[in-house]
């Protein structure tokens, strides 16, 4: 069957950089940042399922599972994930943080307006 | 071989990064007395681990959390571990010596900035950040230090909000250098993917065993996310904005150090010690090759019309930049044979030289500019009848980059020609009229300061104090490695151009057991 | 390789050089007619500076002697290159990106293809 996961997770890191290239808002320059991370972090999720005796596995937790005996998703892209999320939200509040600061100096969200460090 | 000494170097700056903000309540001089104590101990640490590893000739091994980083009852690693051998030794005797040059050159020149316990907060962390790179044999472990370093670098670009300089600077590092890390995960993911395993050694030996388009995939990615990092061209801009932008210890904390650790010893681990013989290596040591000299025009060119002093520092950056990835690139293509061998020994030299001289340049311009209060070179002419042990200090500075015998940038120079001029003689050609440039440049400046004192320089003086003791150390320091040239290259950098070549050690110090 | 390189004889030789240099000048001054020392001759003149000549509007800048003009020259006879060069660093930061995905591209393809 056909792979959606992965389609669109390399659909969003090409969104991402397109709107890198295409938008002039700062503030969508910032949420282009967050799409490329979120493409990225559903590839790494989706590549933890794994079909194992024809069944579809479950969450990696212990408890019970004596009697259950079911296979399980694999945990190391989980915890991978989870700090990479981390990772985003602090690039995140610091570029928000410097497109105040450009605003307060400049006056104007426009990219094309920072460009008096050239040559 | 035993590792316990690799903890230290994380667990130290990381009590005393955090631990900053509390100090700082009891006043100005215990702040730069903690944040000199700290860096005076890593630089402890990391003396005594490139000694140990110098003596031993073997490759560190370190488990976090366990003795041996393999699984219970399987045979393959499922552990982090860390991973040193002579040429991360190398790198972090170079990060800790300049940090703590630099966080002493700094107690000085920031005494007119306010918000200074981020700032000592910042420095540590940053010099953290590397360290953690520099050790480390695990695949995600080093994107996480790769990220705490880029976080703490953004931050202290922008350190100086006040000025449209450092907003501009800091918004354009930033937004690409984030999409370059972003491409690295991504490479880092498809790997996972591919092969489940994220721990250097074992991902060699899977490679080696069974090489695929997605490998090949990732490294692409990799390239050219690193590439960004270390400032090649044509992706060098970020770099021109950033380095004059930020405060000048942090300048030469940047161009000396940010640039070598997170962009060129990533991509040597990365290419020699993971995909040594699963790639053809004629082909990616030709992409680099073509790459580095791109690079070694458009910096040493540019360098000549600039009318800013620190825009031409970090534009000669970028060439010498193109010097280290001239060396690696023919290392990589003649590999196997001694002119590759050499090249990789004159990349690795050129690397601890460059750190030493153009962390002594910064901190000089920062000298200039703390006395003058501009960088503009049209205003800063005759500095040397008022600041005479500044501008002696910049002349061996500077005769050092463009590679003038009795000091030690020529060593590593000559090293590069003589492979370069052996492998293929056009690179050894491009690589000398970079030279030509590069000297062009900085006898502008030289010119500049022996002219007639304006105005401004009249009222200045030599700076004193913690700002004369770091410019001082450097200089002694590039002076005498000058003068020892042969046996520092024949002890020190072709037993670490061969350990780098030699990935079965690599490997085997991993999987052999504890 | 190609010779003999240590770092101490280059001190020696350059030292040598220099002594050279000093005994030669000595030799000449006994046996010339001497330099000038009044008039108009005596004037520093760095590739067009002249500390005389005043312009209307820069007066903060006489009698200084920058490198301003030092390489003009190579700057001149490389005008088109450089002029090139200037007009390529924009200082747009969509620039920046899209240099990162034409480099991305090109190693791609390169690695694919050869390797």
């Amino acid at each position: 069957m056909i792979q959606f996961q992965f389609i669109t997770a390399f659909l969003l890191v090409v969104l991402g950089i397109y709107a890198f290239l295409a938008k002039r808002n700062l503030l969508k320059l910032v949420l282009a940042l967050d799409i490329i991370d979120s493409g990225i972090h559903l590839l790494l999720i989706s590549l933890g399922y794994r079909i194992e005796l024809n069944e579809i596995p479950t969450a990696p937790i212990y408890t019970g599972y004596e009697t259950l005996k079911s296979p399980m998703v694999g945990p190391l892209p989980q915890a991978l994930v989870l700090t990479s999320i981390v990772i985003g939200v602090c690039v995140l509040a610091l570029a928000v943080a410097l497109t105040i600061n450009a605003y307060r100096h400049y006056g104007t969200l426009d990219v094309r307006a920072l460009r008096r460090l050239r040559g | 071989m035993n590792g316990e000494m690799l903890s230290y170097l994380i667990i130290v700056p990381l009590f005393g990064a955090f631990s900053m903000p509390i100090v700082s309540l009891a006043g100005r001089r215990a702040r730069g007395a903690w944040a000199l104590l700290i860096s005076g101990t890593t630089l402890a640490v990391g003396s005594a681990l490139f000694y140990s590893v110098w003596k031993s000739g073997g490759v560190f091994l370190y488990t976090l959390g366990a003795k041996s980083p393999l699984g219970q009852g399987v045979n393959f690693p499922i552990r982090i571990v860390w991973e040193v051998d002579l040429f991360g030794a190398i790198m972090v005797l170079m990060v800790t010596l300049v940090s703590f040059l630099a966080v002493l050159y700094s107690l000085s020149y920031m005494k007119h900035d306010t918000g200074l316990d981020k700032y000592y907060t910042l420095i540590i962390i940053l010099e953290l950040g590397m360290l953690g790179i520099a050790i480390t044999g695990d695949l995600f472990n080093f994107y996480v230090f790769l990220e705490i370093m880029s976080i703490a670098s953004y931050a202290l670009v922008a350190f100086r909000n006040d000025t449209w300089e450092g907003i501009e600077a800091g918004i354009k590092y930033m937004f690409v250098g984030s999409i370059a890390s972003s491409l690295i995960l991504l490479g880092i993911a498809l790997l996972y993917g591919e092969y489940g395993t994220l721990t250097m050694g074992y991902l060699a030996v899977k490679l080696t065993q069974n090489p695929t388009v997605v490998g090949k995939v990732a490294l692409a990615l990799f390239i050219a996310g690193l590439l960004f990092k270390s400032g090649a061209s044509p992706v060098h801009m970020w770099l021109t904005d950033a380095h004059p932008a930020a405060p000048s210890s942090i300048s030469a904390m940047l161009s000396g150090l940010v640039i070598k650790i997170g962009g060129i010893y990533a991509l040597t681990r990365i290419l020699f010690s993971i995909y040594e013989n699963s790639v053809n290596m004629k082909a990616v040591g030709w992409i680099i090759i073509i790459f580095a000299c791109i690079t070694l025009i458009v910096g040493n060119t540019m360098a000549v019309i600039q009318t800013d002093m620190k825009r031409l520092l970090a534009y000669s950056s970028v060439g010498q930049i193109g010097y280290i990835l001239l060396g690696l690139g023919i290392g990589l293509a003649a590999y196997g044979s001694q002119t590759g061998e050499i090249a990789l020994a004159g990349a690795i030299y050129h690397t601890f030289n460059h750190a030493l001289m153009k962390a002594l340049l910064f901190l000089i311009a920062g000298a200039v500019i703390h006395q003058l209060g501009t960088r503009n070179l049209n205003e800063l002419s005759g500095l040397a009848k008022t600041m005479p042990k500044t501008t002696f200090t910049f002349l061996i500075g500077a005769a050092a980059i463009i590679g003038m015998p009795p000091l030690n940038g020529f060593a590593s120079k000559w090293l590069i020609y003589e492979s370069s001029a052996v492998f293929n003689p056009l690179l050894g050609a491009i690589a000398i009229i970079g030279t030509a440039f590069c000297t062009a440049a900085y006898i502008r400046v030289l010119y500049t300061f022996f002219g007639r004192p304006s105005e401004r320089a009249m009222e200045a003086k030599d700076p004193e104090g913690t700002m004369l003791w770091p410019i001082i150390i450097l200089t002694v320091a590039i002076i005498v490695m000058g003068l020892f040239p042969w046996q520092i290259s024949d002890k020190v950098m072709i037993p670490a151009a061969k350990a780098l070549e030699n990935q079965m050690a690599y490997v085997s110090a991993l999987l052999g057991g504890a | 390789m190609f010779g003999y390189w240590d770092a101490l004889y280059f001190v020696l030789v350059f030292i040598v050089g220099l002594i050279l240099a000093y005994l030669l000048e000595l030799w000449a001054r006994r046996s010339g007619m001497g330099t000038r020392e009044i008039g108009d001759g005596t004037k520093i003149f760095l590739s067009g500076e002249d500390p005389e000549k005043v312009i209307p509007g820069f007066e903060h800048f006489e009698g200084h002697y920058t490198g301003r003009n030092i390489m003009w020259g190579l700057t001149y006879a490389l005008k088109r290159f450089f002029t090139v060069l200037r007009r390529e660093h924009t200082g747009l930061l969509t620039d920046y990106v899209s240099y990162l995905v034409i480099t991305t591209a090109f190693v791609l393809g390169v690695l694919l293809i050869w390797g």
